[in-house]
């Protein structure tokens, strides 16, 4: 009995991971860029002003982000993400662990909280 | 068993299961990601609570019910961690499928640039092979073995993923907590450091590949029943060149000095090999397990044996008179087969308790149907059960139809693999 189970479950796991491996074969993505065109321009002091686990935003990669919903969320202690809100915080996403960046996922995850360009000092 | 020990083992593996779960219990998550969280946590104790119950240890087994039920359970939660850890990932996927199909491929890829995912993926799949090696029963022992521990390593890689996670407090305990246990089970159980040393004193063939081997404790001996168990481990003698893999054998006399002897049926490689004991072979020896016929109440009884499962009851029989009548059916394929035969018939005229049914059915499990007696005949009786799995499957099935309740049917099946 559980040695069919285990069978069985691990047959349907791989046909499932293996749907979810070809999605790029078969999903389209849609409606991306046009919102792009209207973002704003966020500058370093209005990036300041939210530095608090409620309205944390950060700068990464040239655009800003609003993370707030997101951080509880996220995997690592609060102490390692909460420095960052306010702040521009590529180098630290670009480091995350040993020097590697954060994953393509992350990157995917990420795109969903973006608010605006970052303004860089001159 | 009495009914608080027979829920001490619930009750560990759901503390093993409940204590990280209500820690870790996510507050404000969207339900898939909650869900695999959850399910994550979940796995984490079922493999926390197989890891406790292979361990191998007489007090232990006493408080959880028998290493046979130990056993069983180390199984079911093994089996019941894998199924939910394999839904963990998948859950995670379904959270960000939410989002876009692409963010559920990329959440789980082990493409990506993320050790957390990488050390995931490989736990997962060492637990993978470590469980289809270990539904391969074809393999010889000594192999099945080894490949079984690539489940031990499989737990450990699992909890480094959840450190890599940066989840500090709990994981560590839980990834000492497993560590601790599988050392445990290395050092006392695997390298016998729990195990008593004794010398086999004599070897007697008592029918066709088979033997009844005595045992002499050479330092303080283990205490035990007639009737209970104990794994053995026999290594070398003046001519004999041992396995040195423990198993499982029925205590079917003791004597002074606090020797005891047990039967060896050629049954793999490595029984096959102690047909050929002698004096003088050292031996190491864990337990004693098992109250298979420890607790009989005083109504009649039927005792069926199949093949070596005869042990068991003709340690009673040696060990004392019955107080209750008894019925005992003894099955084997042929009389060459049939160990302690004339044995059992001495003793048969001896007890008027005892009524002896020895009976050469062939090879394969035989038509049980008609060795059984009656419904009439069974109504009020325990019946006690030992030999084959296939042969007890069998038997408890036609019982249980001729209206024998499940509390009245006891049976030993020494499946510890």
């Amino acid at each position: 009995m559980t040695r069919k189970l285990f069978i069985f479950s691990t047959i349907a796991f791989w046909i499932a991971v293996a749907g979810l491996g070809t999605t790029s074969v078969w999903w389209l993505p849609a409606g991306q860029g046009a919102a792009q065109a209207k973002e704003q321009t966020i500058s370093p002091a209005d990036l300041a002003k939210h530095r608090s686990p409620e309205n944390c935003w950060m700068a990464i990669r040239g655009a800003v982000y609003d993370l707030s919903t997101y951080l509880p969320e996220h995997p690592s202690r609060p102490d390692i993400v909460l420095p960052w809100c306010g702040k521009e915080a590529s180098e630290a996403y670009n480091t995350k662990m040993k020097g590697r960046p954060h994953s393509p996922y992350a990157d995917e995850l990420l795109a969903k909280y973006r608010i605006g360009l970052f303004a860089k000092v001159p | 068993m009495n009914r608080l020990r027979f829920l001490w083992l619930p009750i560990v593996v759901s503390f093993l299961v409940g204590a990280p779960v209500f820690w870790a219990f996510p507050e404000g998550l969207r339900f898939w990601r909650a869900t695999a969280i959850v399910l994550g946590w979940v796995g984490c104790g079922l493999l926390l609570a197989s890891l406790l119950l292979m361990v191998r240890e007489v007090r232990l087994a006493i408080w959880l019910g028998g290493l046979e039920r130990m056993t069983l359970w180390h199984h079911r939660s093994g089996v019941a961690a894998y199924l939910l850890l394999l839904l963990h990932p998948l859950t995670l996927a379904a959270d960000g499928w939410q989002e876009s199909p692409l963010l559920a491929w990329q959440v789980i890829s082990p493409f990506s640039a993320n050790w957390p995912v990488w050390v995931g993926w490989g736990a997962l799949l060492l637990l993978m092979l470590g469980l289809s090696t270990t539904f391969a029963r074809h393999l010889p022992y000594g192999s099945w073995r080894w490949l079984h521990g690539l489940l031990g390593i499989g737990v450990i890689v699992g909890f480094v993923h959840v450190l890599l996670l940066g989840i500090s407090m709990a994981a560590l305990l839980a990834t000492l907590a497993a560590v601790l246990l599988l050392v445990w089970r290395l050092i006392r159980v695997d390298a016998g450091c729990a195990a008593k040393p004794y010398i086999v004193n004599s070897v007697h063939p008592v029918a066709q590949s088979m033997v009844e081997i005595s045992l002499r404790p050479l330092a303080t001996p283990i205490v035990a029943r007639a009737g209970q168990f104990i794994m053995v481990a026999f290594f070398h003698g003046p001519h004999y060149r041992g396995c040195g893999e423990y198993h499982p054998f029925t205590i079917c006399a003791t004597g002074p000095g606090a020797e005891f002897s047990i039967g060896i049926k050629a049954l793999g490689d490595c029984t096959q090999q102690m047909q050929r004991l002698e004096a003088g072979v050292a031996a190491r020896v864990q337990g004693p397990f098992g109250e298979f016929l420890a607790e009989r109440p005083a109504t009649p009884q039927i005792w069926v044996a199949g093949g070596i499962g005869i042990t068991p009851f003709l340690a009673i029989l040696r060990s004392e008179p019955l107080s209750q009548p008894t019925r005992l059916l003894y099955l084997f394929r042929s009389t060459a087969d049939a160990a302690f035969l004339d044995e059992l018939q001495a003793l048969a005229e001896r007890d008027a308790h005892l009524i002896l049914e020895a009976l050469p059915t062939g090879a394969g499990i035989p038509n049980v149907e008609k060795l059984l007696p009656a419904s009439d005949l069974l109504s009020g009786k325990e019946c006690y059960l030992c030999g084959p799995p296939a042969l007890i499957e069998s038997l408890s099935r036609v019982l249980k139809d001729r209206g024998v309740g499940e509390q009245n049917i006891h049976f030993e099946s020494f499946d510890f693999r």
